[in-house]
């Protein structure tokens, strides 16, 4: 190749490089969402249901009325922090999958506060604590792997992911089962739940724990000097390493925040969720909480408040794909399939830097040893 | 011309509303279904068939809604009532039981059905079932049947326990006994026959694993059939029955699979599935909506037993309208069917006409009331009844 050649293709990809970056984020998660939509009612017309109507349903349902606006808040509260878990590692520069192992844990720990009494508040702070440091705990072991072994957090979380679930269901039905009713946990007695925030909806004021929780995040990852450190770790660990940073800290950091988050996932179902506060066999209510939370963490950008906008719009997806069933007629597995489209299509722009991210520092490293 | 429009509108509508004065219906049904969905050929699928053919019959529309989780109970409840579109919303499954007991408050004006369940509420139609009889006709049938092909154990597979499944095990339990007393007398023989009761508790509903596991335990001990009640579990139940068979190179004859819920005689081609202890959800569905249409729904405890159709130990016109419902889930092949009938009756001949006379008089003895059931609706019921039938070797 020439020497002329190669500027010009240089200058070419130089100029499509600022074109995207100059691309807002915002508009293109728009745009994203706006192609998911099309492809959804394309793949409805399809199979023979009314798009217009279907969509119509969806957003009557998630942000129609006062009603709708809180069902869908009170679905994205728990996908806001299981998100957090994730993007805190991304930040730190790890995959993290352990969100969901983590909420069942901390929702375990939380109906553990069913067996004692204290004083309103007290006892669901006491019980938040419980999810907290169970959540945290449990992403030691796949942190402990990562430091001091090199266990790839992808493994070690997914495998830790399963542990919990049969460890659960062990305790669900041996451990902390209600003696009258052998299907569910004891219930979170009335002193230890978040009180109903608009009657006659799920929407409660576990919310408010969520979005502190973000704030916190956003405060702790922007704002002070461990923040940057786990960052600048997340960036360029060898830079970073250079620059005095001790990336087996900021890896424990990103695991126990983490942790944190989504134990409090966890509590947030079994202690703001209405009618039953308990736990079924079979963890139904608890089920995929942290797999949803990376897709939100994806539509999110992984920052803090990108994630606050993405899981009222998550939350929104589910509310609002529950009336489609009722006024479109639309079955449940075709709504979550035009869920699933809508999700893919906004997570791509995020996914596409993410893995164009990674390969960069692969390729660069390669480029490193060649040159040795 | 606009105003035309709204004068005759105004008059029809006057004209109209003595003719509603009736029980004014909405013309709209709903169903509400739990996490386990559409497709188990079972429970679920009853619910829909019977909810389905009654807005067929009454002229009604349906609304089928399923939950993705159990935190979309409430609110697909709550989704329903809002609309005040629904004459009637039925919740299929005692997991339920919970939502509907508060959203019953929340909508004191709706009226709902719930199967499984008992939710105090006078809007709320309990629709409950007398498993306890059924469950009876099919352990008598093990019991006489472990007798006869001089097996030592009659076998049961269930689920969770929870209080509808206890209802299952006493009935069971007394079947046994019955049909045990029934054959020493018809034998002439001096003693019982030595024949004990094998049971386990899965936990699960949805592990099918376990079911087969259970069931190979069970076989493995002797166990001349397997009652499957765990839905979805019957499955494995069945699949280990068919393995043990495939081993030892048998066609037919014990060991037998016993269904439940639907007639599952059909599956497997009818080569193992012997009979099946029915309990018609659709039946209860079908009666709510009934009750409805014709203005006789109340509030309370709705409980089916024998003598309502609730409940029922399978016959050949029940295996015939399975066979369409199995096909229409994808159980069985249109071509399938004279074999599945002929596998069956074959099963079902070569056992001694007398046993399949004893279960009708066991039938018609608790329909005539000279026969009670015992059942059981606390643990500490299940322990008494269990030390009254023992059933140990």
């Amino acid at each position: 190749m020439s020497a002329d050649a190669m500027e010009s293709r240089l200058q070419a990809s130089t100029v499509a490089r600022r074109a995207l970056a100059g691309l807002n984020p915002v508009l293109e998660s728009l745009l994203a969402g706006v192609l998911g939509l099309l492809v959804g009612a394309l793949l409805m017309k399809i199979w023979g249901y009314d798009p217009w109507k279907a969509y119509h349903a969806l957003f009557v349902g998630a942000y129609g009325d006062s009603y709708g606006l809180a069902s869908s808040l009170a679905r994205g509260t728990p996908l806001i922090l299981t998100a957090l878990t994730f993007s805190i590692c991304v930040r730190a520069g790890m995959f993290n999958i352990g969100a969901e192992g983590q909420v069942y844990l901390g929702a375990m720990a939380a109906v553990t506060v069913g067996y004692f009494s204290l004083p309103p508040g007290l006892h669901l702070i006491v019980g938040l604590l419980f999810a907290i440091i169970a959540g945290a705990i449990w992403s030691l072991g796949p942190a402990i792997l990562k430091i001091t072994r090199g266990v790839h957090e992808v493994i070690s979380t997914i495998m830790f992911n399963w542990i919990s679930h049969f460890l659960c269901y062990y305790l669900v039905a041996n451990v902390l089962v209600d003696p009258i009713r052998g299907e569910k946990t004891i219930s979170v007695p009335r002193s230890a739940r978040f009180p109903i925030l608009m009657r006659g909806t799920d929407l409660s004021y576990s919310l408010f724990a969520a979005v502190a929780f973000a704030l916190v995040i956003y405060f702790i990852l922007w704002h002070t000097v461990t923040g940057y450190e786990v960052r600048a770790a997340g960036l360029s660990p060898t830079a970073a390493r250079y620059g005095g940073i001790s990336s087996k800290r900021t890896m424990l950091l990103g695991f126990i925040l983490g942790g944190m988050g989504a134990g409090l996932a966890g509590a947030c179902i079994v202690m703001g969720l209405p009618p039953t506060y308990a736990e079924f066999s079979g963890l139904p209510q608890i089920s995929n909480l942290g797999f949803d939370g990376m897709a939100v963490a994806m539509v999110g950008r992984t920052h803090p408040i990108g994630i606050l906008v993405a899981a009222v719009f998550f939350g929104g997806l589910t509310a609002g794909g529950r009336t489609m069933q009722i006024t479109a007629g639309v079955p449940l597995e075709m709504v979550r399939v035009v869920e699933g489209v809508i999700v893919t299509a906004m997570a791509i722009p995020e996914l596409v830097r993410l893995f164009r991210f990674v390969w960069r520092r692969s390729s660069s490293l390669f480029a490193f040893r060649r040159a040795r | 011309m606009r105003k035309w429009g709204v004068w005759i509108l105004v008059a029809a509508m006057l004209l109209a509303v003595p003719a509603f004065a009736g029980p004014a219906l909405k013309g709209k049904v709903a169903v509400v279904l739990d996490v386990g969905g559409r497709g188990d050929l079972s429970f679920n699928d009853m619910g829909f068939k019977g909810t389905d053919q009654a807005a067929k019959d009454f002229g009604l529309q349906m609304t089928e809604v399923q939950s993705a989780t159990a935190a979309d109970y409430l609110p697909n409840i709550r989704n329903l009532a809002r609309t005040k579109q629904y004459d009637l919303i039925i919740c299929v499954g005692f997991l339920l039981g919970d939502a509907l007991a508060q959203a019953a408050q929340e909508f004191p004006d709706q009226k709902f059905a719930i199967i499984d369940s008992v939710v105090d509420a006078p809007n709320v139609m309990s629709i409950v079932f007398r498993e306890n009889e059924m469950s009876a006709l099919v352990g008598a049938l093990g019991g006489m049947l472990a007798a006869y092909h001089g097996y030592p154990y009659v076998g049961v597979v269930l689920g969770i326990e929870i209080p509808v499944l206890y209802h299952f095990e006493a009935g069971y339990r007394f079947g046994i006994a019955w049909g045990l007393e029934k054959y020493k007398a018809h034998e002439g023989l001096e003693a019982l026959p030595n024949v004990g009761l094998l049971y386990v508790y899965t936990g699960t509903f949805d592990d099918i694993a376990k079911g087969k596991a259970a069931t190979e335990a069970q076989l493995a001990q002797g166990a001349v059939a397997v009652y499957n009640v765990a839905g979805p579990l019957g499955i494995g139940d069945l699949e280990a029955i068919t393995e043990w068979h495939n081993a030892r190179g048998t066609k037919h004859g014990p060991p037998y699979y016993f269904g439940v819920d639907a007639n599952q005689d059909y599956l497997g081609k009818g080569v193992h599935a012997l009979a099946s202890g029915m309990k018609r959800v659709d039946v209860g569905c079908y009666d709510a909506v009934k009750a409805v249409v014709e203005g006789t729904f109340q509030g309370g405890v709705v409980s089916l037993g024998l003598a309502e159709g609730g409940v029922s130990i399978s016959g050949l016109q029940d295996l015939i309208d399975f066979i369409e419902f199995g096909i229409a889930g994808g159980a069985l092949k249109r071509s399938e069917v004279y074999e599945t009938v002929a596998n069956w009756a074959t099963n079902r001949a070569a056992i001694p006409y007398w046993i399949w006379e004893a279960v009708d008089e066991l039938e018609k003895g608790i329909l005539n009331g000279t026969i009670q059931v015992p059942t059981a609706n606390t643990r500490d019921e299940m322990l008494a009844i269990r030390a009254q039938y023992p059933l140990t070797r």
